[in-house]
């Protein structure tokens, strides 16, 4: 009986109620009103580049994942361009990595996220299939940016599906520490080049009374040490086109065995649990270990009065070769296309990243020629990993790579070092597993 | 019958003292439970104790291999870090976690408050459906809500801000047929009392029905209070920024995978957990007079 | 958790006046008053539950990328998924459900006894009582976040506390806690029960005093012993806390997310990565929702069989003569 006149009558309320339930259907269901951000170029309109800008006050929201020692460098960086510049105000919000490709894509859905960013080299391709991060060709073009200004490797990993879509900022790798005292007490001048003078050091240091000269990571760097010595033994952990697994390949199989000897014979204590081997090293429980050259700044901070040296890996197989990574700038996708910003961006990434060589006081390795060999770069501590540029190694530009190597590689490294499986068994799983996702990634990202 | 008894009532003097020991107590039962109380104090005490020591240890100090319950080298440095730092907050961490929970907790009591006396006191079409509706999601688990809401949160622009931490846990199943059972057992005499004098619905609700339930209003405040107060996945996902992070999502971040700080871990949890405590050791009585509460469903 | 079965019958409202007409109304509100009473409460529900309900199961029955725009219809795909070993979810979804129910196996029967033994220990008034309460009760205001960070350093391998403190009463000095199994479990369970134990205690305590010490009385008069008083007077006395015990427990521990994500970060490789935890990572960190959402489901409809088998348990026992 809905004789009453009211309203709130129930049938009208149950409708009310439908119509709020249908609203929140069909949003979700026409993908969001976020609509399909990402088709805008990067803006190549307003004439001549001139560096400066000359519009309105804007505001700019940078992200960025430098929450350790790196982050107050690029935060000086970001105050002395504000200063430069009183109409345009950068205000920089970091978030560490592990989360940061989780909540920039998120954010950018939601229309919340920044206007500039820096992702890494291996997942441009992800921000770009997921739409994220809009092309910069036109800013590249601008700002008369080429080749022959980067290291080639890193300059053609910011391409995807033939667009550009990073400005590179620097270049990072992994690079190995040693305790200059234990070095000294073995008889040796120089961290180990290659495997004979790897194995000679260890063992020299055994006999001499540390147990246990250098700690094999069973996860985070444990992946990046393989990845650098499949390549240096020939192999690849992908194929060229990044569609399929090989680094269960012959290559890849004794590369990890190598790892996992070293535990096995007793180099490295079992079960190193995540972080240890290096907090181990700052401690002088160990003598070396392998870690990104971004470590530099926090060694020297929290472990002052050790004495160590940093050069590039060991070369325990045939080529020199190791894993390495990159910031890159990058323009996040918008609802609205606003252009003064778009401008202000640009010039706020053209600045940057000119003054790479300020930024290589945070341990990183420009990635613009000119500012390495600037002679204020050679005496930076990760100079000595530089020698030879072709040594980078860089993951493919596939979008989801970087879940594909934590479902797949990381995994298997994970089990053989922790002795759970034998590297052959581990890694041949693991390439089932990342053959499968990079197959799922083909269909969903379309390449 | 829920039976709301004002302050503890550990006031029989015969106590069962614990049907297992049987008989008076004897001397040797005495200092058997006495052992048990202190062993079980020392496993509950030390954890926490160690945590406020190391906090004031030096990095090298918190890693030594030999546990240091007295730092060899006392320091403020964590907390100076920990509190100096713009990527780690954690003041505004423990502000917007007290914000957060209390406007949940007010949001909560409000909404079912209102809608528990409806259900209580009131007739009218609909009413099974929408009782029978409330009960029914009392038995879904949350789960299966995080991945819808998170859309829905993303389509309002919610994101990265607290609101997205308030208002979606604010409608409380549990709230609504507690505070339910509550008013139907009040006696009515009040309420006819105020309708004779002519006082309308809401009225007879705010100037009558409420002041009588302060306990049942005040349980729930509670209990939704810490229920947001812990929450954890939730925050983790839907806040960004370190300024809008609340204290457990907060220190989450603060377990950085390329090199874990423990001196700084254990500050960053001291930070959050002193006020905590302190407001606990102020609060003890009503804190867990409160929870108990919840499980004595007459 | 509220228990149904004690809803109150009979009288629970006002019989409603009726008037010429046959309209409905109460004294307390009538036409669109009560509507109004339920409305912020309607609207937040609706939108935060009802809604989210609907949109779940919606989701899950397509190819769901949060940050792609097509989604195309999957039907029941993604529920297949979960079950084949040979698709890309298949095997860790399983393994998920497997940590799940491990940790729950493991950690209720523990959380379920051991804080009634806390709650009759502390059942008699003695000096010091409140204290001891406070002690017990105080991890569980410090929350997971606290606790997980603490215990992340406690059972740090080679830096810990309980390693160090086993090695010194001669017990191995190297138990890999937080990334070999079933360190790791022993661990989680451990962290979860010194956590919430208290909780528990309290509820128990509580019920505890809720029984008649008369009960008591007439059973020792009887002659009944110790544990034939435990049995007889004091579990069917707790019934209904028991219940709700046991319910909530089960609950929470098929929840656990935190202690895995600080502790263990679901390792070793994802063996201690929960259903739950699973979820999140597969919809709100790979945005993969329509899967996850249908793992939520498959999640949901296991807790909800559990709970009905739990409660079918608890209410087969008629309570002997007893108030419950």
């Amino acid at each position: 009986m809905t004789a009453s006149p009211s309203p709130f009558s129930r049938r009208n309320f149950l409708g009310l109620s439908a119509a709020v339930g249908a609203a929140g259907l069909t949003a979700a269901c026409g993908g969001g009103t976020s609509g399909p951000p990402g088709t805008e170029g990067g803006g190549g309109g307003g004439g001549e580049f001139t560096g400066e800008y000359t519009g309105p006050n804007v505001t700019l929201q940078f992200w960025n994942g430098f929450t350790g020692g790196d982050g107050p460098f690029m935060k000086k960086m970001v105050d002395e361009f504000n200063t430069a510049h009183p109409n345009i105000k950068v205000t920089m919000t970091t978030i560490r990595w592990q989360d940061y490709y989780q909540k920039v894509p998120a954010a950018v859905v939601s229309g919340q996220g920044p206007d500039v960013g820096i992702a890494h080299q291996d997942n441009l391709a992800t921000l770009a299939a997921r739409r994220s991060i809009l092309p910069l060709d036109d800013i590249a073009t601008e700002l008369k940016l080429e080749e022959s200004d980067f290291i080639p490797a890193v300059w053609k990993g910011g391409i995807y599906q033939d667009k550009r879509y990073g400005i590179p900022l620097d270049v990072h790798s992994l690079g190995q520490y040693w305790n200059t005292d234990q070095l000294t007490k073995a008889g040796l001048q120089a961290p180990p080049a290659n495997k004979e003078e790897f194995d000679q050091a260890v063992s020299k240091m055994k006999s001499g009374g540390l147990q246990n000269p250098f700690w094999m990571p069973s996860l985070w760097p444990a992946h990046l040490i393989f990845y650098s010595l499949i390549w240096q033994n020939g192999g690849t952990p992908y194929s060229e086109d990044g569609q399929s697994a090989t680094f269960n390949s012959a290559e890849g199989v004794e590369a990890l065995t190598w790892m996992v000897d070293q535990i096995k014979n007793g180099v490295s204590p079992r079960n190193v649990a995540i972080d240890t081997q290096y907090n181990a090293f700052k401690s002088g429980r160990n003598a070396g270990t392998f870690d990104g050259i971004w470590q530099i700044n926090d060694l020297k901070a929290t472990a002052p009065k050790l004495k160590w040296a940093l050069a590039p890996v060991p070369q325990i197989f045939d080529q020199p070769a190791v894993w390495s990574n990159g910031h890159n700038f990058v323009l996040m996708s918008q609802k609205k296309a606003d252009d003064n910003k778009l401008q202000a961006s640009k010039i706020f990434i053209n600045e940057i990243s000119e003054k790479s060589a300020e930024w290589a006081k945070s341990g990183m390795v420009p990635a613009r020629n000119a500012a390495r060999e600037d002679a204020s770069f050679a005496s930076q501590t990760q100079a000595s990993v530089v020698k030879n540029v072709d040594i980078f190694r860089f993951l493919p530009s596939v979008p989801g790579i970087g879940d594909v190597g934590f479902q797949g590689i990381e995994q298997a490294v994970n089990k053989a070092t922790l002795l759970q499986q034998e590297p052959k068994q581990a890694l041949d799983t693991a390439a089932g597993v990342a053959n499968k996702l990079l197959e799922e990634n083909r269909k969903k990202f379309g390449g | 019958m829920t039976t709301f008894v004002e302050g503890t009532a550990p006031v029989t003097d015969n106590p069962p003292e614990g049907p297992r020991r049987g008989g008076r107590p004897g001397r040797a039962k005495r200092i058997v439970q006495y052992a048990v109380l202190i062993v079980l104090t020392i496993l509950f005490l030390s954890p926490l104790i160690y945590m406020a020591v190391t906090s004031f240890k030096t990095q090298a100090d918190a890693i030594s291999p030999e546990p240091q319950w007295i730092p060899a080298n006392p320091t403020t440095s964590a907390y100076d870090v920990m509190l100096g730092s713009d990527d780690t907050p954690v003041l505004r961490w423990a502000f917007n976690s007290v914000l957060a929970a209390t406007a949940q907790a007010l949001l909560v009591v409000a909404t079912a408050a209102l809608a528990a006396y409806a259900l209580a006191r009131m007739d009218f079409r609909g009413k099974r459906l929408i009782f029978g509706t409330i009960v029914a999601t009392l038995f879904v688990p949350a789960v299966i809500l995080i991945i819808p809401n998170y859309i829905i949160i993303s389509e309002f622009a919610w994101l990265d801000s607290l609101t997205a931490v308030i208002v979606p846990g604010a409608a409380s199943a549990f709230g609504v047929f507690f505070l339910r059972q509550f008013f139907t057992s009040l006696p009515e005499e009040l309420e006819e009392a105020a309708y004779v004098d002519g006082a309308g619905p809401f009225r007879i609700f705010w100037s009558v029905v409420l002041p009588l339930s302060k306990p049942a209003l005040a349980t729930l405040a509670l209990l939704a209070f810490l229920t947001n107060w812990n929450d954890f996945l939730w925050p983790l996902y839907v806040l960004f920024s370190a300024e809008q992070q609340t204290l457990p999502a907060g220190l989450a971040t603060l377990q950085n995978a390329n090199a874990v700080r423990y001196d700084l871990l254990m500050a960053g949890a001291m930070i959050a957990a002193l006020p905590v405590l302190l407001l606990y050791l102020a609060a003890q009585r009503f804190v867990i007079e409160g929870v108990s509460r919840t499980g004595l469903k007459g | 958790m509220a228990t149904v079965e004690t809803l109150p019958t009979g009288q629970d409202t006002l019989q409603p006046v009726r008037r010429e007409g046959g309209k409905r109304t109460s004294r307390y509100g009538g036409g669109w008053v009560p509507y109004l009473f339920l409305l912020p409460y309607l609207a937040l529900f609706t939108t935060f539950v009802l809604v989210p309900i609907v949109l779940g199961i919606w989701i899950s029955l397509h190819t769901w990328d949060f940050t792609l725009p097509r989604k195309p219809w999957a039907g029941l795909g993604n529920y297949k998924d979960l079950f084949d070993s040979s698709s890309v979810v298949g095997p860790d979804f399983i393994r998920a459900m497997k940590a799940t129910a491990i940790f729950t196996v493991a950690s209720v029967p523990l959380l379920v006894v051991i804080p009634l033994a806390v709650a009759l220990l502390m059942n008699a008034k003695f000096p010091g009582r409140n204290l001891f309460r406070a002690v017990y009760f105080a991890p569980y205001v410090l929350g997971v976040a606290v606790i997980g960070v603490l215990w992340r350093y406690l059972l740090d391998n080679n830096v810990g506390l309980v390693n160090n403190y086993l090695g010194k009463i001669g017990l191995p000095d190297d138990i890999a806690w937080t990334t070999s199994t079933p360190a790791a479990w022993v661990a989680l369970v451990g962290v979860t029960v010194w956590w919430t134990l208290g909780f528990n205690a309290v509820i128990y305590l509580a019920g505890l005093q809720d029984i008649a010490p008369e009960l008591y009385e007439a059973a020792k008069i009887d002659g009944a012993n110790g544990w034939q008083r435990f049995r007889n007077v004091t579990l069917p006395g707790l019934r209904p806390v028991l219940m709700f015990v046991v319910i909530t427990t089960i609950i929470a521990s098929a929840n656990m997310f935190g202690q895995s994500y600080l502790i263990t970060q679901g390792a070793p490789g994802n063996e201690t990565r929960t259903a739950i935890y699973y979820i999140a990572d597969t919809g709100l960190k790979n945005f993969d929702m329509g899967r996850a959402a249908a793992m939520s489901f498959v999640l949901t409809v296991c807790l909800l069989l559990l709970s009905a088998v739990v409660m079918l348990a608890f209410r087969e026992r008629k309570p002997k003569g007893l108030a419950s």
